[in-house]
C-alpha cells in the first residue's frame, strides 16, 4: 500500500500543468522578446474563459473556442499598444506595476458587469472520456485537448525562434532594440507579434482548462493560473520554450501531489506552499532554471 | 531698478534683503505665515465638519482611508525608495491584522499590545522575506512576493489555531475609542507618527542609502554602504507599517476574515494607490488613499442617477477600482509622479518656501526630487 495518493494527482496535475505551460509560454515569449513580466497575462486567460462562456449558446462550441481565443488575442495587442508601448524606454519594474494595473482594471470591470460571486459554468471542447482507465482513472477528451495544444503550441514556437528569420528578429530585437532597428526589424511589429501571440496562449488556456474545472469564476485566471504559470516559467529558465513547457507539467503534479496528499486540516492550500517553495528553490539554486538558454 | 522690479517682493521681509550672490533664503511675511498656517486648519475643519455634521459612518469612511495611507506607505518604502516591488502586500496587512486579533480577541490583551504586536510580526515576516530579496533582485523577486502572497491568503490565514478559519478573528477597540469617530482620531495619530517616522527615516543616513541601493546597488556597495543590512532596514520598516495598517485594519472592522485580504483588494489595491498618489510622495500617497474611500462611497450614488446599463448600476461599488487602474497606468505613462506633482510643491509652500510647480525635476524616474 502506497503511502502517496498518485493515480489522481498525476492525470489532474499533467492537464492542469498542460494550462500553465501553455501560460508560461505566452510569459516567455514576452519575456525574450521585450524583457518584460506580464502580470496581465491571467487576465488574458479570464476574458477567453469569459468570451468563451458567453458566446457558447449563440455559436456551435467550437466556433465559441475560437472566439475565446482571438478575445485573448485582442487583449494582448491592447495591452501592447496602450499600456507597455507608452513605457518602452523606462525601467521594468514600471511596465510591471502598468502590467499589474492592467489587471486589476480588467477584475474590475468584470465586477462591474456583474460578475462578483458567481460560477460560470462552461462546456466541453469534446464531450467523453477515454474507453479505459490511466492509472486508475478516466481521462477525458478534454483533458487529452490540452495536452495536445501544450504539445503543439510549444512545439511550433521552439521551431518559430530556432528555425525562422521572424524568431531570429524576435530574439534580436530583445537583446538590442536600437541596433535590431537599424538592421531594417520592425520592433514595433514584433511586439505585437509576440504579445499577440502570448494572448492567444493565454485566452487559450483560460478557453481549454475552465471546462476540465467544469466551471471558473471571475479573475480566476490571475488568482488559479498566474503564479503557478510564472513559477513554471522560472522553473524553465524564463527564456525557454520548452523550458515553459516542461517547467509547466512538473508544476502541475507537484501542486497536485501536495493538495491531495497534505489534508487541509493539516496545512490548508498546500498547493500554494508547494508552489513557493519550488520557486524559493529554484531562485536560489539554480536561477537559470532547468533549461536555461536561450532557445 | 529692473532687477527689483521683476523679483516679486510682497512675501519678502523689510531690511534683511542678504544680496542673490550670497544665496538668500526666502522667509514669508507674517502674513504669509499666516495664510500658510489656515491651510491645514481650514482642512482640519472640514473633516470635523464632515464627520461631526453628519453620521458616525463618515468617520469610519474616513478612518478606512487612513488604513489605506498607512498600508500604502508600507508599500511606498519598498517600491518608492529601495525600488524592490511588492505584489504580496496582502500577506504583510494581513499578518499584522490577525496577530492583533489573535493578541486582543484571543489573549485578552489590549488593543496597544495588539498594535505593537501586530507591528513586530509584520516587520519579521518582511525580513524573511527581505532574507530573500538579498538574492534574488527586482522581477525576480517580485515573484516571489507574488507567491507568498498566494500562501498567506490561502495558507496562513486558514490556520484556524491562529486566524480562527473561516469564522474570522476579533479585535475589539481601545477604551476611550469605541465609536467611530473616536476611532478615526487614533487612525490619525497612528497616521501622523507614522509619517513622522518615515520623514524622518529618508531625511537620515538610512534615507540616502535606500536612494544609493534604489539607483544601483553595485554602486552603494562600492561607496561603503552596508547593502544587506539596509535592504533588511527597509523591509523591517515596510513590514511593521503594513503590521501597524493591519492592526487598524483588525479594529476598524473589530471581525477580519481571511476573505479580506486577497490579492486583488489588498495587494493590487494598495500598489495603485501608491503609484497614483505618487511614489516617494507622502502627500500624495494620503491624499489619493482618501480620494479613494470618497470615491468608492460617493460614484456608486453618482453613477445610479446617469443613464446607465442596470448591471453598470448595481455593482458601481467596483468603479472607484476600475477608475484607479486607469488613474495608475496614466499615471505611469504621463506623469511618474502622481498626485505627488501638486501636493510636493504645495508642502514646500507650507513650510516656508515660495510656491512653485514642478521645481523638483518631474517625470525622471529613480531621482529623487526632494531638496
Amino acid at each position: 500500500m502506497l503511502a502517496l495518493a498518485l493515480g489522481q494527482p498525476i492525470v489532474l496535475g499533467i492537464v492542469q500543468g498542460a494550462a500553465f505551460g501553455l501560460m508560461a509560454i505566452g510569459l516567455v515569449l514576452i519575456y525574450k522578446s521585450s524583457r518584460v513580466f506580464n502580470f496581465a497575462a491571467g487576465e488574458f486567460a479570464t476574458l477567453g474563459a469569459f468570451a468563451y462562456y458567453l458566446s457558447k449558446d449563440k455559436v456551435p462550441v467550437p466556433i465559441a473556442a475560437v472566439i475565446g481565443v482571438v478575445v485573448g488575442i485582442v487583449a494582448g495587442l491592447l495591452t501592447e499598444r496602450l499600456v507597455v508601448r507608452p513605457l518602452a524606454n523606462r525601467p521594468k519594474v514600471t511596465v510591471l506595476v502598468a502590467t499589474a494595473a492592467t489587471a486589476i482594471t480588467i477584475i474590475a470591470v468584470q465586477f462591474l458587469a456583474g460578475a462578483t460571486g458567481k460560477t460560470f459554468a462552461v462546456p466541453a471542447l469534446w464531450k467523453g472520456t477515454l474507453p479505459f482507465r490511466i492509472l486508475g482513472l478516466y481521462v477525458s477528451y478534454q483533458q487529452l485537448i490540452v495536452l495536445l495544444a501544450l504539445a503543439l503550441a510549444g512545439g511550433a514556437l521552439a521551431l518559430f525562434f530556432s528555425q525562422t528569420d521572424l524568431g531570429l528578429a524576435t530574439l534580436a530585437t530583445s537583446q538590442e532594440p536600437t541596433a535590431s532597428r537599424l538592421m531594417g526589424i520592425r520592433v514595433n511589429r514584433v511586439a505585437m507579434l509576440t504579445w499577440g501571440l502570448a494572448g492567444g496562449l493565454g485566452g487559450l488556456a483560460g478557453v481549454l482548462l475552465s471546462p476540465t474545472l467544469g466551471n471558473f469564476t471571475p479573475a480566476y485566471g490571475t488568482t488559479d493560473l498566474l503564479t503557478q504559470s510564472f513559477t513554471a516559467a522560472v522553473l524553465g529558465g524564463m527564456t525557454s520554450v520548452p523550458g515553459a513547457f516542461v517547467g509547466g507539467l512538473a508544476l502541475g503534479l507537484v501542486q497536485n501531489l501536495a493538495q491531495f496528499n497534505i489534508s487541509s486540516d493539516t496545512l490548508p492550500g498546500a498547493q500554494f506552499v508547494a508552489v513557493l517553495v519550488v520557486l524559493v528553490i529554484v531562485l536560489l539554486v539554480r536561477p537559470t532554471g532547468i533549461l536555461g538558454k536561450e532557445a | 531698478m529692473t532687477a527689483t522690479l521683476e523679483r516679486p517682493t510682497e512675501d519678502e521681509p523689510e531690511g534683511s534683503r542678504p544680496s542673490p550672490v550670497e544665496g538668500r533664503r526666502f522667509r514669508p511675511t507674517p502674513g504669509g505665515w499666516a495664510g500658510r498656517a489656515a491651510v491645514p486648519v481650514g482642512l482640519l475643519l472640514i473633516a470635523l465638519w464632515y464627520t461631526h455634521h453628519f453620521s458616525q459612518g463618515r468617520s469610519d469612511i474616513l478612518a478606512s482611508g487612513l488604513v489605506i495611507a498607512v498600508g500604502a506607505l508600507s508599500l511606498n518604502v519598498l517600491v518608492g525608495y529601495v525600488g524592490q516591488i511588492s505584489l504580496g502586500h496582502q500577506a504583510f496587512i494581513g499578518i499584522g491584522s490577525f496577530t492583533a486579533s489573535y493578541v486582543i480577541g484571543q489573549s485578552g490583551q489590549s488593543f496597544y499590545v495588539g498594535l505593537l504586536a501586530g507591528a513586530a510580526v509584520g516587520g519579521l515576516q518582511a525580513i524573511l522575506l527581505g532574507l530573500i530579496a538579498l538574492r534574488v533582485r527586482g522581477l525576480y523577486f517580485a515573484l516571489v512576493t507574488l507567491s507568498w502572497g498566494a500562501v498567506a491568503e490561502n495558507c496562513i490565514f486558514r490556520l484556524k489555531g491562529f486566524t480562527g478559519g473561516g469564522e474570522g478573528a476579533n479585535a475589539s477597540r481601545p477604551g476611550g475609542f469605541i465609536t467611530d469617530r473616536a476611532f478615526l482620531v487614533m487612525c490619525a495619530l497612528v497616521l501622523t507618527v507614522v509619517l513622522l517616522i518615515d520623514w524622518r527615516l529618508v531625511s537620515t543616513k538610512a534615507g540616502r542609502a535606500f536612494q544609493a541601493i534604489r539607483e544601483s546597488p553595485q554602486v552603494a556597495a562600492n561607496y561603503g554602504i552596508n547593502v544587506r543590512l539596509y535592504t533588511l532596514y527597509a523591509f523591517a520598516v515596510a513590514g511593521v507599517y503594513a503590521g501597524i495598517a493591519g492592526a487598524l485594519y483588525a479594529s476598524r472592522r473589530i471581525t477580519v476574515q481571511a476573505g479580506d485580504f486577497t490579492f486583488a483588494s489588498i495587494a493590487l489595491t494598495y500598489l495603485i494607490v501608491t503609484v497614483v498618489g505618487g511614489l516617494r510622495r507622502r502627500g500624495g500617497i494620503v491624499l489619493f488613499s482618501l480620494f479613494y474611500v470618497l470615491g468608492g462611497e460617493y460614484l456608486p450614488g453618482w453613477v445610479r442617477g446617469l443613464p446607465l446599463p442596470g448591471t453598470l448600476k448595481a455593482n458601481a461599488g467596483y468603479l472607484v477600482q476600475a477608475i484607479s487602474g486607469v488613474l495608475a497606468i496614466v499615471t505611469l505613462i504621463f506623469q511618474p509622479e502622481g498626485l505627488g506633482t501638486f501636493t510636493a510643491p504645495m508642502g514646500r509652500w507650507l513650510k516656508g518656501e515660495r510656491f512653485a510647480l514642478g521645481h523638483g525635476g518631474a517625470g525622471a524616474e529613480g531621482v529623487d526630487a526632494r531638496p
